[in-house]
């Protein structure tokens, strides 16, 4: 389904849920926070994510946190449309006007928008790069699937993304493997920007690297978004991730959004008892 | 379609059954209606093993009729091992079916690595034996990924190989089996033809049929058809260029052509000798001397 609208969230998720197995009508109703469990104790369907909702504006950050099989990393795929929801809608606007439901989008149009309107980042390097090509060879992936034909160009573009994810120069002909993890990650990144996504999704990117690296990260990610204003989705379970980027945050567990809002009103002053105990953990 | 016996036997000409011959030309007219489009079918066991040929000879087999006049060539040669027993193999299976080493006098030809260097005309087929029909093979293991990839367009990571050797050689180091685009959609895996041989697929009077035996596969380019190398449009297609070290066109040492695919012989003294690689061609232009 595709429509025009002329301003609004670049992302709008409405009753997002999918539930892996064959399923049956008490599977939403018998699972959640509630209920302490995300399978389905009448048809032993598991219940990832349900009854999900929410915006995302142009320019914004949205932490989405929680424990191990909380749902995040689900999210991040129903959006990256490697997966696709059993109900609800995801309305993505591209910045020109046009809309899509991501639900129901066919696989043809899914590839396009993968290739040319979002940028992923994985925890795991090995899934966000081509290990059997150069860190320029994987820019250019990106740039050549948006279109570009002339090598100069792609080149000179791929040397840019570098800079600005301070990657040394020196290294546009190495391959990933050569690179330290932090390195993979921020190449990742580049990659990640080449076709200037609208949606920049992250998902656990600090994770398993040491503090420092984790700060200039951490940097380099606030400054892309003021550069350049791409709305991002970052899934964590580090608080300190979604207190430094995030200016809203959901929570989940169990599959389902527990507390939602700004993200310093939830560190300050968390209602939910899960959201309680992981910021006293935390402190 | 009704079977077309051998007099006196209850042999059928070509070899294949009906349902082969019928299989086979329905997924050549479909290979012809979606120009680099793979079809899948049923390659036949034959008597030879899979590797030797069996796409292109199942092909030739079943279009072959004993109105046409047959050349089978081998990396430019007629009188190759391959060309030769496949060309028996043929001529025994068909009865009545004429063949020649002449480009210009045949009217099928079957070919392993090259496209005759004499100007194909209508009228004429070109038969491709081709050991690996998709050109993603090189960058992506999974059939499946890779019939996606097809269906949608997406030729992106053949093209970062393309850029990666750009980097690497200043050039294109792919030597043959060169990817390149039909009538603006398929990108397609010429077989084996050297870089030299592509451009004589654009726009050719003649329909090029490919046929995988062992991989199971049929494309084809249809008379009058676009084939577009894939090119940067700042790094253009070249082809071999055959220069010696002064930078002078290499000639032919038999023929003196300068203008065909020449072989590089070593010979006992160290040095090398540069002959044509289409020994018809050769042929034909020391007579005309």
């Amino acid at each position: 389904m595709i429509d025009r609208i002329q301003d609004g969230p670049v992302i709008e998720a409405q009753g997002l849920t999918r539930i892996h197995g064959r399923g049956c009508p008490d599977c939403v109703r018998l699972t959640g926070d509630v209920h302490g469990r995300n399978v389905c104790p009448a048809c032993g369907s598991v219940v990832a994510v349900a009854e999900v909702s929410f915006r995302l504006w142009p320019g914004e950050i949205l932490g989405v946190m929680g424990e191990s099989g909380s749902g995040k990393s689900s999210v991040v795929r129903l959006l990256h449309l490697d997966d696709r929801p059993s109900a609800g809608t995801v309305r993505f606007r591209e910045s020109h006007g046009r809309a899509h439901d991501l639900a129901s989008i066919d696989e043809a149009e899914a590839r396009r928008l993968r290739d040319t309107r979002f940028g992923m980042v994985h925890q795991n390097p090995h899934l966000g790069l081509n290990f059997g090509v150069s860190a320029g060879g994987n820019i250019a992936e990106r740039l050549l699937c948006c279109g570009e034909r002339r090598f100069h160009a792609i080149r000179e573009a791929a040397l840019g993304l570098l800079d600005r994810t301070e990657v040394p120069r020196a290294r546009i002909d190495h391959q990933p493997g050569q690179f330290s993890g932090g390195m993979q990650q921020r190449l990742q990144i580049a990659r990640a920007l080449a076709p200037n996504p609208e949606l920049l999704l992250l998902d656990e990117v600090t994770t398993g690297l040491d503090l420092s690296v984790q700060a200039r990260i951490l940097d380099l990610i606030l400054s892309i978004q003021r550069d350049l204003g791409v709305a991002m989705v970052v899934v964590t379970h580090d608080l300190g991730v979604v207190r430094l980027l995030a200016g809203r945050t959901m929570v989940l567990r169990h599959g389902r959004v527990v507390e939602s809002g700004l993200t310093d009103q939830i560190l300050e002053d968390p209602q939910h008892p899960y959201t309680q105990q992981l910021v006293m953990s935390a402190l | 379609m009704s079977a077309l016996l051998i007099a006196g036997t209850a042999q059928r000409f070509g070899f294949l059954d009906d349902f082969a011959v019928r299989e086979i030309r329905r997924g050549l007219l479909k290979a012809l209606a979606v120009p680099g489009y793979q079809v899948p079918y049923a390659s036949r066991e034959m008597p030879i093993a899979r590797g030797f040929g069996t796409g292109g000879m199942q092909i030739t087999l079943a279009i072959a009729t004993p109105l046409d006049r047959l050349k089978v060539i081998d990396q430019g040669a007629d009188d190759s091992v391959n060309a030769v027993s496949l060309r028996r193999f043929i001529t025994a299976a068909c009865p009545g079916l004429a063949t020649t080493t002449r480009t210009a006098e045949a009217t099928l030809i079957q070919t392993r690595h090259r496209v005759p260097e004499r100007a194909l005309t209508a009228g004429q087929t070109m038969v491709y034996q081709v050991p690996y029909p998709d050109p993603l093979q090189i960058v992506e293991p999974s059939e499946r990924k890779r019939r996606l990839a097809h269906a949608h367009g997406d030729y992106a990571r053949l093209w970062v190989k393309l850029y990666e050797d750009v980097v690497r050689f200043r050039e294109v180091s792919i030597s043959n089996r060169y990817p390149a685009r039909v009538a603006g959609r398929y990108v397609i895996d010429p077989s084996p033809i050297p870089r030299w041989d592509l451009p004589k697929l654009h726009r050719s009077p003649v329909a090029h049929l490919f046929g995988a035996g062992r991989e199971k596969k049929l494309y084809a380019v249809p008379p009058f058809t676009d084939v577009e190398p894939l090119a940067f449009d700042d790094v253009p297609f070249a082809v071999e260029a055959f220069r010696d070290a002064a930078g002078a066109r290499r000639r032919c040492a038999r023929c003196g052509a300068g203008d065909t695919y020449l072989d590089q012989i070593p010979q006992p003294d160290g040095g090398d000798r540069w002959q044509c690689n289409d020994q018809d061609r050769c042929a034909e232009r020391m007579e005309e001397r």
